[in-house]
């Protein structure tokens, strides 16, 4: 009886280890896709090897196509448009694609999986996006949840970027955390130094990179940064120009701003800055300076619920009651917003109801 | 309760460090389709459903939106505000979409009460009836968030 269990228990594993060799043997010969050519706005190629997503077939091609949550399928950043192969749309992508996009073959790259040639367009700007290997060397403290990284490049040693633009950060395994993970952070540093590259990272609640960051980076730490990214950066025009940040929206327009004094402006500038009590005001002074570096600018820090220890004087509330006196043509006048989605709505539709073209409107509203 | 080895892949999500640094989970030892179970007699003992909370929640979280991050006092019962900081975060059911890192913070004046909850919560608990592990930092015990929300 005894003999007869161990026969049946041998027979079932021998069956299990049969099939499982099948499964071996069938994925690595059937679904074999070989090597496959991914053909690129119609006049470069490249050979990749198949099986794998669109977005890491690139980007074993040093094509980085941006990408919140490292080919998750849970950002919808990487969009490219397929003119060619590339299979049916997936349901994982659907949520992510408009009727239009549909229509135009924009695909999220992260869920294309490259079974035969394939013919892509995606924009120009993206070849000049590098993935660089960074040593940490500064971080300060500008506020108790907001940090300063200054990272210096090591290969390549060099990027171009505009004012404005923002870089993927990848964070390495931590405590409970197996797993890299990829965030978007805007560039706080001024294109001209482009061995290096500044970040302002808030600390989010629940935050796996920027914990990551707070927590564990260390000067001399090794990162790895992906960029440039990004449309948010300054129109070269002669008009008005209105900057409002809040919190780490500061980056990108403290980028601008020392970008603008390298290269020289006379244009007229109003930073507004909201901060909600005086702890998270920070680079206050290093603001007030510019306006001794350009012939017409202000800084205007706006604080909406100063602790009354704090002793604040400054300007109080809202930023948009202060707008009128920032605004002498609203016609010529461009802004330049990055921060939160209240704040951002709340501050377009006051300066389209004082004359500003919605055109004329750009912003960054925290990924 | 036994899990599909698609609600094994949803627990997998839900662990620390996979979509937030601690997880959905918290030190709850009981299994998903246990967590929603439990919190579902809760809420028929209770007599509400777990979309009339979600909705509740949303309501609040509309009305913070509205004005501008800053904290609004509703009904002179309800202190609310939100804060909106960088990125998004995809369900970890596999839902489509993906939701923005808000913090909405309740407080009920005359419960004293004082509850929070994020954009993904208010979806979890809408269409999975989840409300989180114990132990879960955003976990909303059904019964505490009826009394901030409604009493």
């Amino acid at each position: 009886m005894i003999s007869r269990i161990f026969i049946d228990i041998a027979v079932a594993c021998g069956i299990s280890t049969f099939l499982a060799l099948v499964l071996v043997i069938a994925q690595r010969y059937l679904a074999d896709y070989g090597i496959c050519k991914v053909t690129i706005n119609k006049k470069k190629e490249v050979s990749v090897q198949g099986g794998i997503s669109l977005l890491g077939a690139l980007s074993d091609q040093q094509i980085f196509l941006p990408s919140a949550c490292g080919g998750r399928g849970s950002c919808g950043t990487c969009k490219c448009q397929l003119t060619s192969g590339g299979g049916p749309v997936l349901p994982t992508e659907k949520p992510f694609l408009s009727a239009k996009e549909l229509g135009d073959g924009i695909r999220l790259s992260c869920q294309v999986k490259v079974k035969g040639d394939i013919e892509i367009q995606i924009e120009e700007s993206i070849f000049n996006i590098r993935r660089y290997r960074t040593k940490v060397i500064d971080i300060v403290d500008y506020t108790y949840d907001i940090k300063g990284i200054t990272f210096q490049l090591i290969d390549p040693q060099r990027i171009d970027f505009k004012a404005g633009q923002y870089v993927q950060l990848e964070s390495q395994p931590y405590g409970k955390v197996k797993q890299k993970a990829v965030r978007a952070y805007s560039i706080s540093s001024k294109p001209q130094d482009n061995g290096l590259i500044q970040l302002i990272i808030r600390l989010v609640p629940e935050g796996i990179c920027t914990t990551w960051v707070h927590n564990h980076l260390k000067v001399g730490d090794e990162v790895f940064l992906t960029g440039p990214y990004g449309d948010f950066y300054i129109r070269d025009t002669e008009a008005d120009m209105i900057f409002v940040a809040g919190g780490s929206g500061k980056a990108p327009i403290k980028s601008m701003l020392e970008y603008l004094q390298v290269v020289g402006t006379k244009r007229k500038m109003t930073y507004f800055f909201g901060a909600r009590t005086c702890k998270d005001l920070y680079l206050t002074d290093e603001m007030k300076a510019f306006e001794k570096v350009f012939p017409d600018f202000k800084y205007e820090p706006v604080v909406s619920q100063p602790c009354p220890e704090e002793g604040w004087e400054g300007k109080l509330g809202y930023i948009m009651p202060y707008f009128p006196e920032a605004i002498r043509d609203p016609k010529n006048t461009e802004a330049y917003l990055c921060g939160s989605p209240g704040m951002l709505a709340a501050v377009q539709k006051a300066l389209v109801e004082l004359g500003v073209p919605q055109a004329k409107i750009y912003f960054d509203s925290f990924g | 309760m036994k899990l599909t080895p698609s609600e094994e892949q949803i627990m997998a999500r839900m662990q620390p460090g996979v979509i937030t640094l601690n997880g959905f989970l918290g030190f709850d030892t009981r299994n998903l389709n246990e967590i929603i179970a439990d919190d579902e007699k809760v809420l028929e003992m209770l007599g509400i459903s777990a979309e009339e909370l979600a909705e509740r929640m949303q309501y609040f979280s509309d009305k913070t939106f509205e004005s501008y991050d800053l904290p609004v006092l509703i009904d002179e019962i309800y202190e609310v505000e939100t804060n909106i900081v960088r990125g998004k975060l995809p369900c970890p059911f596999r839902h489509p979409g993906i939701y923005r890192k808000t913090i909405t913070t309740l407080t009920n004046r005359k419960q004293q009460i004082t509850v929070r909850w994020t954009a993904l919560s208010i979806h979890t608990i809408k269409e999975h009836h989840f409300f989180e592990g114990k132990g879960s930092p955003f976990r909303l015990d059904p019964q505490i968030l009826k009394k901030a929300l409604l009493d």
